[in-house]
Formats: structure tokens, C-alpha cells, sequence
């Protein structure tokens, strides 16, 4: 029995209007959400061009399927998953080659998709549990028949191969899933042993891993309920698959210090520290999950994968920067600097959203940008939702201000 | 006043904390600070207690709301019950004697946690960094309250109760922290609750941990006065700490097996019972075949885990090769009695609880069973005194007793009887219905043997 995905029918439309210059092959990116009984794909975008610092690459291989950069398609990927909110992930891939690669075709999707799950869990700060799906989707398009070759593999079984899986289209596939939303206030503190940049990071890593498990084992009520058991996420209500309403479900979320690694400690435990990091402020978090009779404790983990993942993301982009602009300096320096803020736009076809962070000295343009060049979009600036999270500038500005005012009161006095 | 309910609130607090010096005169009060901080967290609007197995969550700060509509501050805390699931077949609440005895009051689990949703504000995260060389300190602070409650307490009442337990307990752990820290080295302070006699109750008291009882003394002298306790029998030892009628025994041995017996009504007479916990020890236990010689030795053990459990001893109850050891060391036998299937009697019994416990014993002979039953007046006296369990030998047998009741007027008297020639397992239905633990008339006794009783004196310690 292989699996079965329900497409959405934008996304068939976007993929049969591919271009692929002859003789060469596109890759791109399916994403979406997968259950236990179906999967859903509500987007696919493709690979964006690499811009190769001016020099022309010459052909490694004897074929264009040589010439695929993994790296820049599991770069893609990362740079994607990180734009998803909670519920939807990269699925799969797809590949469009002309009718003479096709056989060959399977071989490198099955390289791609390896790499892509390898390289995407890098750094996350949670674990896949027993119930999550881990077979991965390949699609296949000849350019020149149209015809769709769809096969899934099990990215945690390195030897396993190609299974048969069905494609079907189908209209608004994800118009009425719920979404779930909320607001977290973070902070952690967290003290670096060591003075090294290497320290920092993973004592960075460290602090949000213990905080990530916290989320991991809080209590969650979805909508007023409770949503620790099998019980359907949204029960009594009529069905009605004619809606276009989609509903919001606040989530709240309650959380408790238990650490087993502190466990039955007599004594405190104690660290001689070269300094400390606080991360501090309000994150907001969404997600969405299938209306096909979902389970409470699913879309309780969702949520709760995107609190974690959307800390983790603005963390790891901020100290990815801050590589390139203090260097070996990194972990000697003081003081506060805002973290990425998060945005939210449209995303193409289906209704759902997709996000971005936005570092200070950025503005919705540069997110526009990003999302046309990541997701293949085209997004009015003015779509671009940046009411969620406030600019931690205007707190800082106003300190500045105080210290400056101040500053210059006492030197005319 | 007879409570019905115990409201029992744990959670885990992390207590943080930078030190620049650990030895300078600025710890202690950065270490107030923390403390501080904690402490407005649990009068914060974030806090959440849940009630366990149930669906209920329950926001105290927040002029009492729940997630349940039909609980509001005007409830009573009774009516929390009809949410709890309980976590077997329900055998706990329906008794299935009609002479079995309720339990004690309905302990109601209550866990703490924290909001992290709904915040005030809206502004995205910062990264602040500190580049200061400091001491890091963390510590679990293993909080736990509890409050006693009769039924018709309103449920609000009980959790503003236990805010204010919260507080109070934060407060005192401070003042311990304090005051056992030496530089870095910090004691985690852990609370245990005592069941003290009327007007004071259940209450709470926060020890550091790895201090032993004897290194306590003064602070339990203190509290002693404090609670006008009586300063010659412990009160307030580790071991003296309230066990919540739903926790289970870890060890396995039953306690108070007597407890769910009705006590025969006879005219005119009163009851004088063992007081406090011991554990039942009987043939077979321990994976030691004793079955025809152990009764003696068992019925040893079970004074030795009376004196345990009231916190008079820390060492644990002696197996049958340790109590044999013990009476080689004291010279009341040969070295090859130690693993043999030789008898002990009283004298041995009171020479063993000498040298391993440090109690001393009064020893009661009677010259025929038959006479036991006029010994009353004696052992009246003794379990209100003492209050000790009895190891009582004659004939082949031994036997524990663990109390009596009897009439000053008419001397009609019935004996409660603890057998360890039990060699079932741990079944309670079992060791009451077949009398294992039970009550005795007279001729329980052999009317022609004579018998020497064992009576273990309560040392005057706190």
C-alpha cells in the first residue's frame, strides 16, 4: 500500500508551467503536510538560480544530472523550511528532466532527498517521534510528455528504496484548515563556559535544547480544551466542506521547571562562567493542520514545534551574522541587539501563510525580496505583516533617548 | 475538626543566580534577589495549577478562573471530585467490608505550572550578552504545599491558600539556603510536612538536604517550643513525615494492617492501641525461608520499623543474619548461631533492640497464658505511655501485639494480634478476613504455657 498525496491543483499548474532549457534538468521543492493516513502538498517551488560569482561552471559530469548543485538544493530547502510555519514542512522534491534522463532520474532523486532531510534536521532542536511520517515524496516530470512519476522513500532507512505512491489533484485542499496561533514570551537565560566563538554557539545550543524540551513536555489547551489525547481536535461541530471560513484556535501553552537532568540533586549546580546570554522577548507562533479529522495532541505538537523552531531559526540566523561581522571577537562582546523579528505574508495559492524574519536594519522590500527569490512569489509589499512582533528598536530607542537626554543634563548642569 | 480533603501543590521552580564573588558581601543579597524575583512569579497572573487526572486548570492569581465553567470561586472545593478520574477500577472509594474503616481524608493532586502564553507585551527577542566572569547557580527548588480542608471550603479559599503556602515556602527556603551555604556550595532546601496534633495540623517545614537529623537538633528544639510539642519523643524527624493517604509505599511491606479492623465493642471497655507506623513483617518475606523458626525474628522486625518510622533510628530494619550477628556481639551467643534456624525469645528480642537500636525493654513474665487476661491494667498502661508494638513468646509461638481493649470494671479483655506465621504475600483482604492481623479473647493463649513479653521503652530524644 503505498502512500497517498492530495495535491493541490494550483500547485500542478505551477509545475507544468516549469520552463527547463533543453537537455536540462529543474529541481524544486514540494512542501506541505503529512498524516498518519494521506499527505497533503500545497506548495511547490523551484530551485532559484544560482548566482555563481560570475564564472560559468564547467559541466562536471557526463550528464545534466551530474550538474544538479546538492548544496545549493539543500541550502534551498533549509532556507524554505525555516519560511514554514508550524504543521507544514518540505515533503519532497521534484525534478523535471528531458524524456533521454528519465531512467536515470530516480538514482539522483534518491541522492537529493537524503541530503535534503539530512541537511534540514541539522541544528533542529527536536526529535522526530514514533508517530511522524517518515517517507519523503519524489516526483518525477518528463519535460517533454507531462507524464508524473511519483515514488516515496524512507528517509530514515538509508538502503531503503523507491516505494509507488499516488498523486492526485485536487481544489482547495488546504482552504479550511485550522490555524493555530499563539504568543510565547521567552526568556532564557543562559551562561557560556569558555571564551571561544565555538563556545558560545554551543552553549547557545545547549540553553535552547533544555528550553525546547520544557515546550516539548508543556501542557496545552487548544481552544479552551485540553489536547493531550486522541480526541479530535475539533468535535460536534457540522461539517461542512463548502466552508471557506478558516478558523483560528488560540493555543495557550503551561510549562513547569521539571529538568530530569537536575533530577534528585542535594545541591545546586554550579558553573564558573566567562558571561551570560539572555534571550528575551515575545515570539509569535502559527500553524495549521489538516481538517481530516485531526487529532488534539497533533496539532498541540505542531504548535509547539513551531515555538521552538521559530526560536531556534532567529537565533541561529543572528549568530550566523554575527560570524561575519565580529568574527573571533564573538563571544567577547556585550550588550543587546535585537534578534530577527518575524513576518508573515500570503503564500502562493493555497490561503495559508508563509513567514520570514526581518533583521533592524531591514524593510519590507528586503522581504519581498526573499520571497521571491526563496518561493518563487511575487508578494506586495503592503501583505507583508509585520504587526505581529514589535520592533524592539522603539524600546531601545527610547532607553538611548532617556541615556542621552540624561546624559546631556548633566553635562549643561 | 475532621478535615476531609488535603489539597497537595508541587511543582518544580528553578532558582537562578550570578555570582561576581561567591565569598563577598553582595551574594546574599543578589540571592535575596532571586529569591524575590520568584516569589512575585507565584503571585504573578501566569501561574496555573492543575489538578492531576483531571481536565481542570485552575488560574488563582487572577480573581480565580477555571477551565471549567462549572467550577467558579463560589464552588466548593468538594466538588473538584466529579472531575478527577481515579486511577484504577475506582476500588478505592468503594468499600467492599462492611467493617472496613474510611481511609483518612481525599488527598486532591495539584501541579504548578507556568503560562507562557498571553503575555503583556508584543516586543520581539533580544540577545543580551554579559561578558562578566561569574558563578552560575542553579538549583531545583522541589516546592510542595500542602492544605488541610473540610468539604464546604470554597475552592477559591483554597487556592489563594495555597498562593500564600507558595509564598511562604519560597520564603523559607531562602532563609535555609542561606543559611547553609558556605561560598558556591549551595543545599538544596527540601520541604516535608508533619502531622502535628490539634490546634497546629499539618505543616510544613523546610530542611536542607544531605544535613542529617542529627545535625538538626537545635532548629527541631525551636520548633518544638514553637508548636508546644512534647520535648521527649520525635516529632519532627525526616522520618516522622506525613504520609499522604494515597502515596504508596515504595518498600512494599504493609502498613497498620490493623487500622481497617473494628475494634470488638465489649461493655464498658476502652481502647489502647499501638500509636504512630509500623510495617508488618511476617514468614517468607525477603526472600528468606524462615516458615517454622523466623516468628520471633519477624516480629522483631516489626518493633524495629516502628522504631524507624517514627524517627528514633535511621539504620533499616535488621534481616534474620544481622538480629543473629547482634546477639554474637553481646555475647548471648556462638558464633556459629549466626546462620542456623535457632529460636529467639523476649530476652533475646530486647537484647538485640539494645545493641542495634540503642532501646531499652521492660521484660513482663506470666507463669500460664491464662493469666495474660489479667494483665490489662499493664499493658493499658503501656500503649498509652509507649505506645510501642509487643513481642510477646511462649509456648512454640511468638506472637506481636498491638494493643487492647479492656474494661477496668468487668477485666473482660480482647488482644489485637499481629501473627507473623503468615507466609502469603501482601494482601490486606487476606491477613484481615483470615485474621493474620486481628482480635483475640483469652484463650487465644495455651492456658498452661507461661509466656515473656518483650515491652520496648521509647528513648526521650526529639
Amino acid at each position: 500500500m503505498g502512500r497517498s498525496y492530495f495535491v493541490d491543483e494550483a500547485v500542478g499548474e505551477y509545475l507544468s508551467g516549469l520552463q527547463a532549457a533543453p537537455g536540462s534538468c529543474v529541481t524544486g521543492l514540494l512542501a506541505g503536510q503529512s498524516s498518519p493516513q494521506r499527505d497533503f502538498v500545497v506548495l511547490a517551488v523551484q530551485t532559484p538560480h544560482r548566482e555563481s560569482e560570475g564564472q560559468l561552471k564547467a559541466p562536471k559530469g557526463v550528464s545534466p544530472l551530474d550538474d544538479i548543485d546538492v548544496e545549493w538544493v539543500t541550502e534551498h530547502a533549509k532556507q524554505v523550511s525555516r519560511m514554514l510555519p508550524g504543521g507544514l514542512c518540505v515533503l519532497g522534491l521534484f525534478l523535471v528532466t528531458p524524456p533521454e534522463l528519465s531512467k536515470d532520474a530516480q538514482n539522483g532523486l534518491k541522492r537529493l532527498i537524503f541530503a535534503v532531510e539530512k541537511y534540514i534536521i541539522k541544528g533542529r532542536l527536536w526529535e522526530l517521534s514514533e508517530e511522524d511520517v517518515t517517507d519523503r515524496v519524489t516526483l518525477h516530470i518528463c519535460s517533454k510528455t507531462k507524464k508524473l512519476l511519483c515514488k516515496t522513500f524512507d528517509v530514515k532507512d538509508p538502503k531503503s528504496s523507491a516505494k509507488p505512491a499516488d498523486w492526485k489533484y485536487q481544489t482547495g485542499i488546504s482552504s479550511s484548515w485550522p490555524m493555530l496561533t499563539c504568543s510565547v514570551e521567552v526568556d532564557l537565560q543562559i551562561p557560556v563556559t569558555g571564551s571561544s566563538s565555538d563556545n558560545t554557539d554551543k552553549c547557545m545550543k545547549d540553553g535552547l535544547r533544555r528550553w525546547a524540551k520544557q515546550i516539548e513536555a508543556a501542557y496545552c489547551l487548544i481552544n479552551g480544551r485540553q489536547a493531550l489525547d486522541d480526541s479530535e481536535l475539533i468535535s460536534g461541530q457540522k461539517k461542512n466542506p463548502k466552508t471557506t471560513n478558516r478558523q483560528t484556535l488560540p493555543a495557550r501553552i503551561f510549562v513547569s521547571d521539571e529538568q530530569s537532568e537536575l533530577g534528585e540533586r542535594s545541591s545546586a549546580l554550579v558553573q564558573v562562567c566567562s558571561g551570560s546570554m539572555r534571550v528575551r522577548g515575545v515570539v509569535h507562533c502559527r500553524a495549521y493542520i489538516h481538517n481530516n479529522k485531526p487529532k488534539a495532541r497533533h496539532a498541540a505538537q505542531a504548535i509547539k514545534r513551531d515555538i521552538i523552531n521559530t526560536v531556534c531559526s532567529r537565533v541561529e540566523m543572528f549568530l550566523e551574522d554575527l560570524c561575519i561581522n565580529e568574527g573571533s571577537q564573538k563571544g567577547l562582546c556585550s550588550g543587546q541587539q535585537a534578534l530577527p523579528r518575524r513576518v508573515f505574508a500570503p503564500m502562493p495559492i493555497s490561503g495559508l501563510s508563509v513567514c520570514d524574519y526581518m533583521f533592524p536594519d531591514e524593510s519590507t522590500a528586503d522581504v519581498a525580496e526573499r520571497l521571491k527569490e526563496m518561493l518563487d512569489c511575487e508578494t506586495p509589499e503592503e501583505d507583508i505583516d509585520t504587526s505581529l512582533e514589535n520592533n524592539q528598536c522603539v524600546a531601545l530607542a527610547a532607553a538611548i533617548a532617556l541615556l542621552a537626554t540624561a546624559t546631556s543634563l548633566l553635562y549643561f548642569s | 475538626t475532621v478535615c476531609d480533603f488535603i489539597f497537595r501543590l508541587k511543582g518544580i521552580l528553578e532558582f537562578a543566580c550570578q555570582l561576581d564573588n561567591p565569598n563577598g558581601v553582595q551574594s546574599q543579597s543578589t540571592i535575596s534577589k532571586s529569591f524575590q524575583d520568584l516569589r512575585s512569579k507565584v503571585t504573578s497572573k501566569n501561574i496555573v495549577f492543575t489538578v492531576c487526572n483531571s481536565p481542570v486548570l485552575i488560574w488563582p492569581n487572577t480573581g480565580f478562573q477555571s477551565s471549567v465553567e462549572s467550577l467558579t470561586e463560589a464552588s466548593a472545593c468538594g466538588d473538584i471530585l466529579q472531575w478527577i478520574e481515579s486511577d484504577d477500577g475506582g476500588s478505592k472509594k468503594s468499600s467492599k467490608k462492611k467493617d472496613k474503616k474510611k481511609s483518612g481524608p481525599t488527598v486532591v493532586n495539584m501541579k504548578l505550572l507556568f503560562e507562557v502564553t498571553e503575555p503583556a507585551g508584543n516586543t520581539a527577542p533580544s540577545l543580551i550578552r554579559v561578558s562578566t566572569q561569574q558563578h552560575c547557580v542553579k538549583m531545583p527548588l522541589p516546592l510542595d504545599c500542602a492544605l488541610s480542608v473540610t468539604t464546604d471550603e470554597r475552592l477559591e479559599t483554597v487556592c489563594t491558600g495555597l498562593v500564600e503556602a507558595l509564598n511562604k515556602q519560597l520564603a523559607d527556603m531562602e532563609e535555609v539556603v542561606l543559611q547553609y551555604r558556605k561560598g558556591s556550595s549551595f543545599l538544596v532546601p527540601q520541604p516535608f510536612h508533619f502531622q502535628l496534633p490539634e490546634p497546629a495540623g499539618l505543616i510544613t517545614v523546610v530542611y536542607p538536604a544531605g544535613v542529617p537529623d542529627s545535625q538538626l537538633q537545635a532548629v527541631r528544639e525551636d520548633l518544638h517550643r514553637k508548636f508546644e510539642l512534647p520535648c521527649d519523643r520525635p516529632y519532627l524527624r525526616r522520618a516522622n513525615a506525613f504520609h499522604f493517604p494515597d502515596a504508596a509505599y515504595k518498600d512494599g511491606y504493609l502498613r497498620n494492617p490493623h487500622i481497617h479492623l473494628n475494634p470488638p465493642n465489649i461493655e464498658d471497655a476502652k481502647l489502647y492501641l499501638v500509636q504512630g507506623v509500623y510495617s508488618y513483617h511476617h514468614y517468607m518475606q525477603d526472600h528468606v525461608d524462615d516458615n517454622g523458626w523466623g516468628c520471633a525474628y519477624r516480629s522483631l522486625q516489626t518493633i524495629c520499623s516502628w522504631f524507624q518510622q517514627q524517627g528514633y533510628v535511621e539504620t533499616a530494619v535488621p534481616t534474620h543474619t544481622q538480629i543473629q550477628q547482634a546477639l554474637v556481639d553481646v555475647g548471648d551467643k556462638e558464633p556459629r548461631f549466626v546462620g542456623s534456624r535457632q529460636w529467639i525469645g523476649s530476652i533475646e528480642v530486647q537484647a538485640v533492640l539494645n545493641q542495634l537500636l540503642g532501646v531499652t525493654s521492660k521484660i513482663m513474665f506470666v507463669s500460664q497464658g491464662s493469666e495474660l487476661a489479667t494483665k490489662g491494667r499493664e499493658l493499658a498502661n503501656h500503649f498509652q505511655t509507649e505506645g510501642t508494638p509487643v513481642m510477646i513468646g511462649g509456648g512454640v509461638l511468638a506472637h506481636t501485639i498491638l494493643g487492647v481493649v479492656w474494661s477496668e470494671n468487668t477485666g473482660q479483655i480482647r488482644f489485637l494480634i499481629l501473627d507473623p506465621h503468615y507466609t502469603g504475600g501482601e494482601d490486606l483482604q487476606t491477613i484481615t478476613d483470615k485474621g493474620w492481623c486481628g482480635w483475640k479473647g483469652p484463650e487465644f493463649w495455651d492456658q498452661n504455657a507461661y509466656y515473656n513479653l518483650c515491652l520496648p521503652q521509647r528513648p526521650k530524644t526529639i
